[in-house]
């Protein structure tokens, strides 16, 4: 049993490694980082997923400390990476909800705040 | 498949009745992932397959003995909330285990688990399913503890993450904590068996009554996944961030018609950790038994759990009826 294990489990690893698993995709790092702080407010927010993205299907809103929404509306996606211009908001916490559909038709969504001038 | 080992450990005992399943399945809930989790199921439905779990262990019997063993389970989705899944395992006992004391080999029986997600709540990091485990009797070896009659378990199980606490409470968010509540009921009784007493020849019976036991158990989780896309980006190394350390807790109690099994709750307290990969996952936990009856010495459990939504999101990884509608969280699983 455990010699028809290994034999059963090294093939799949082979597949993983050299196969086009293509998988959810997931937030991998953003620009301003998740939870951290930036001086002054940024003009934009970009994010960097761990698959390629759907453009007509992905969008990102950002508001401000007092709930305004302050995102531009329109996101440009290229391959993995999505931005969003903002307009000004001011100091405080900015909240950052993304919704993405990756090209292997899995749909992911989620959420993270960044502190401006605190 | 864990449990499975404190069934051999306590012949006997109403650990005889508990269901074998092992941890397997993975769910995503808002900005949660519910990683499988290797002592206990985790609480959603997906497609997935866990192979191998390998588990070595010293059981609770006098004398002691060790037990390996080797396991897989394969989890299909046929609606996106319902799933089928099929587990068997292989069990190795050194001596002085076994009927004949010189050991054994064998197959345990073969389990089939029915689960249906009932709610899924992404904002509170919420989800709740339930299931039925059958333990299929006589498809198993005897000479490893294998019983001779089916076993039917409902169980209940239930995620919650933290991601809705405060600000003020930030770092306590990537917590989560699933659980798993099942009630073992066997498909006899009582088993009777016919012998003759070695020293006066006389015909012997003896009658052991098959209890009926409370399966529970829980698991409390950080995700570094979730600290790093959702909380706080600390700069850690990809490979730290990958991690998600956490405690498990397996418990077996019986609790009706124990005449001949007692009601002593046995079980273990898993420490370890899961490394989270794109399309698959590695977990390794120690298995520290509660008491003399549960083991007699730290064991440990491993296992390699493949995600076959991910791997082949158009073929086996999608439900056989229905889409696949699976949002999910910001984890950087890859």
């Amino acid at each position: 049993m455990r010699n028809s294990a290994i034999g059963l489990t090294i093939p799949l690893l082979v597949l993983l490694a050299t196969g086009e698993a293509s998988a959810h995709a997931f937030l991998d790092h953003a620009e301003p980082r998740v939870g951290n702080t930036v001086a002054t407010a940024p003009r934009e927010v970009t994010l960097w997923f761990t698959q390629k993205l759907e453009p007509a299907f992905s969008t990102i809103t950002v508001t401000n400390s007092a709930g305004q929404r302050i995102d531009t509306g329109k996101a440009r996606v290229s391959g993995s990476q999505m931005t969003i211009g903002l307009r000004p908001g001011g100091a405080g916490t900015y909240h950052v909800t993304w919704r993405v559909l990756s090209v292997d038709t899995h749909t992911t969504d989620g959420s993270f705040s960044f502190q401006v001038g605190k | 498949m864990f449990i499975r080992l404190i069934r051999a450990g306590l012949p006997g005992l109403a650990i005889a009745l508990v269901p074998m399943g092992e941890g397997v399945a993975h769910e995503i809930v808002g900005n949660r992932f519910f990683p499988a989790t290797l002592g206990i199921d985790d609480p959603g439905v997906n497609d997935e397959l866990s192979f191998p779990t390998v588990s070595s262990f010293k059981t609770g019997d006098d004398p002691s003995f060790k037990q390996r063993d080797i396991s897989g389970e394969f989890s299909k989705r046929i609606t996106e909330a319902f799933a089928v899944s099929f587990g068997v395992t292989h069990s190795h006992f050194s001596a002085p285990g076994g009927p004949t004391g010189f050991g054994a080999d064998g197959f345990q029986n073969l389990e089939t688990t029915f689960k249906y997600r009932l709610f899924k709540d992404p904002l509170h990091e919420f989800v709740m399913s339930v299931g039925l485990s059958v333990e299929w009797g006589r498809t198993g070896a005897q000479s490893v503890g294998a019983e001779q009659f089916n076993v039917y378990t409902p169980t209940l199980y239930v995620g919650k993450g933290f991601g809705d606490l405060p600000d003020a409470l930030s770092w306590i968010r990537p917590v989560a904590v699933t659980g798993q509540f099942g009630y073992a009921i066997p498909g006899r009784r009582s088993t009777t068996t016919f012998g003759v007493d070695p020293d006066t020849g006389d015909p012997t019976v003896d009658t052991e009554f098959n209890p009926r036991v409370l399966n529970w158990g829980g698991t409390v989780q950080y995700s570094m996944p979730y600290l790093k896309s959702a909380v706080y980006d600390l700069g850690l190394p990809d490979f730290i961030n990958r991690f998600i350390p956490l405690v498990e807790a397996t418990m077996q109690t019986p609790v009706s018609n124990t005449f001949t099994s007692g009601t002593m709750t046995t079980g273990t307290i898993n420490p370890g950790f899961l490394w989270v990969g794109n399309t698959f996952q590695v977990g390794v936990e120690a298995l520290i038994p509660i008491n003399r009856q549960s083991g007699t010495n730290v064991g440990v459990i491993a296992q390699l759990h493949f995600y076959l939504d991910d791997i082949d999101p158009r073929g086996i990884g999608k439900p056989i009826f229905g889409p696949a509608v699976q949002p999910a969280s910001p984890f950087p699983r890859n």
